[in-house]
């Protein structure tokens, strides 16, 4: 029997609703350093899925660490089975569709699976300059499914069509994927209020869990584009105490996957406390 | 004949490096950017440059702030957990840097045409990406000759210059890497000179006894320069992490161009033996040394 937390942060609720996206077995990809990630395919490492494979920086099939703020480099070299370049990752996994779950996140995102991380506004005039997309543009298309996690479901990020679209899931149905010689899988978005999923190019976004005490009207009233809403919308399954316990003693003792999370203005407060734990730790501070 | 001696001072990268060259710069996110030749690069006031990078943080955004560049290649370019980058976001929205923003599998692919010397190479890319519309130098679309697939082209990218940060070399330019390589193996193979800044230069005899570390061939290398720390505040996988304390005080300087000024002048403008002194000197060294080495598995 299942004991669920009663007392669980929204950061930690995504992290395990992530983590399920993991199978057993699955080619699992890190690009920049995104705690919630990290913390979701490292929880699923030595939970369900001890057979993933997942790579980091340089590192291929690292072992499950600890993780911190500054030390997740540093720990997946050292911890890794072998080690690649950025070209030697992107033949074996990337080009060769061997990737089965790459999680991303985006300024932007829209009803036709289009990503924007470059530029809000006009591209030549713009109001943000955003990062640039690294691996996200094309990996959401290369691998298996397209994850994307968003801390802040709004209108601002749910827009029906981006400003600039970086990349794109390009194919979507399995008939169009299969035939291009990509592996089907769905798009799903995993936020702070539901999971919502798109698995045909004709069809919108489908609201498959709604967090505890979200209603979909809060989902349909922060998303900027239509939504299918079924007559009748499961609860998202609720971190176990096991769970929870293994993600605050074990996996992030620092609480660096609630670090995206934090309001603006908490942030540097949040992330000094935090790197004095670090330091603590070693003996230093 | 001597054995060559490839082994020059900070300084020598003006012997290299040329105003309106454009310079591949290796690392990736807040780890392996040359940061010693970067700073190098400012004090030596070299000028136009265009600057590659696939996934760049600070190394661009700092020869951006200290006006060295002229335009951008890039594919990501973010202080990752601490921002957005500051004087890339401001170079680019208030004073129309030009750039050429690339995905980064094309960059990649394109330093790969580059090294092997052929104009271009096809990929299943990014169909789709306004990128491909708005760069038509970078990218094509083609018809695969056998079979007529759709493909993407992705143009060879040749630096002039590749400078990379990496553990240990010998005098004669056979570099050693044991942490995250990123792209810095390809940019050296596809830039026409390359400078490494090592940890330490050491003799062959510690090169032979592990040929696996080599990642650089001695041919491909054209100046090494010892710089300790030398990816300074970024990391040297897994030898330090990065300095988290430095980055945050590089965000509060780099809010404004005005503060940013003094940045230069504070940290930059100077021996690079007093920056390390102004970053913490040994006692900073250790506790990054320490963080990298004091990891814990599961």
């Amino acid at each position: 029997m299942k004991q669920y937390a009663k007392d669980y942060t929204v950061g930690e609720l995504m992290c395990v609703t992530l983590a399920k996206e993991i199978e057993d077995g699955d080619v699992v990809v890190l690009g920049s350093f995104t705690p919630l990630a990290y913390a979701s395919y490292i929880l699923a490492k030595i939970t369900h899925a001890p057979n993933s494979c997942l790579l980091a920086y340089a590192a291929v099939d690292f072992r499950p660490f600890q993780l911190s703020f500054i030390r997740a480099e540093s720990s997946a070299t050292r911890g890794s089975a072998l080690m690649w370049t950025m070209l030697e990752d992107l033949n074996s996994v990337h080009l060769k569709g061997r990737g089965d779950v790459e999680a991303i996140s985006s300024i932007q995102a829209d009803q036709y699976g289009n990503i924007n991380l470059s530029v809000v506004g006009e591209y030549d005039r713009p109001k943000l300059r955003g990062p640039g997309g690294a691996g996200a543009p094309e990996v959401i298309k290369m691998h298996r499914k397209m994850i994307g996690y968003f801390p802040g479901h709004s209108k601002m990020t749910f827009v029906p069509k981006v400003d600039v679209i970086t990349g794109t899931r390009y194919l979507i149905g399995a008939q169009e994927r299969i035939k291009s010689g990509y592996r089907p899988g769905p798009i799903r978005y995993i936020t702070n209020l539901c999971v919502m999923t798109k698995e045909e190019r004709d069809k919108p976004f489908r609201i498959d869990f709604l967090h505890p005490g979200v209603k979909a009207e809060d989902v349909v009233s922060n998303t900027g584009f239509p939504l299918e809403v079924p007559s009748s919308i499961p609860e998202t399954e609720k971190p176990t105490e096991e769970q929870v316990r293994l993600l605050r003693e074990e996996v992030d003792p620092y609480g660096t996957l609630n670090f995206d999370f934090k309001p603006g203005k908490e942030r540097l407060g949040y992330l000094k406390e935090m790197l004095n734990k670090e330091l603590q730790a070693i003996g230093y501070a | 004949m001597p054995i060559e001696n490839k082994v020059g001072k900070l300084s020598d990268i003006t012997k290299i490096i040329k105003d309106g060259d454009k310079v591949a710069i290796g690392g990736s996110w807040l780890g392996g950017h040359p940061m010693a030749i970067i700073r190098e690069i400012i004090r030596s006031k070299i000028k136009d440059l265009t600057a590659i990078t696939v996934v760049g943080s600070i190394d661009i955004d700092l020869l951006i702030g200290a006006g060295c560049l002229k335009r951008l290649m890039f594919s990501f370019v973010s202080m990752e957990a601490f921002g957005l980058a500051p004087n890339f976001r401001r170079a680019i929205e208030k004073e129309g840097l030009p750039y050429d923003e690339i995905t980064g599998l094309a960059v990649i692919i394109g330093l790969e045409a580059g090294g092997r010397n052929v104009p271009f190479l096809p990929y299943r890319g990014p169909f789709g990406s306004d990128l491909v519309k708005y760069r038509p130098e970078f990218y094509k679309n083609i018809k695969c000759p056998f079979t007529g697939e759709e493909l993407i082209a992705a143009a060879a990218i040749v630096p002039d210059v590749a400078i990379i940060h990496a553990v240990r070399a010998d005098k004669t330019g056979n570099i050693q890497m044991e942490g995250t390589t990123g792209t810095d193996i390809e940019m050296m193979r596809a830039a026409k000179k390359r400078i490494v800044s090592v940890e330490e230069v050491v003799p062959s005899e510690e090169i032979w006894k592990h040929p696996e570390k080599t990642k650089v061939p001695k041919f491909q290398v054209d100046m090494v320069i010892e710089a300790p720390l030398g990816a300074h505040p970024t990391s040297c996988a897994p030898h330090y992490v990065f300095d988290a304390w430095h980055i945050m005080k590089y965000m509060e300087y780099a809010a404004s161009a005005e503060t940013f000024k003094k940045y230069v002048q504070d940290y930059v403008m100077k021996p690079e033996w007093e920056y390390l002194e102004a970053i913490g000197g040994m006692r900073q060294a250790s506790i990054l040394r320490r963080l990298a080495r004091e990891v814990k598995f599961l």
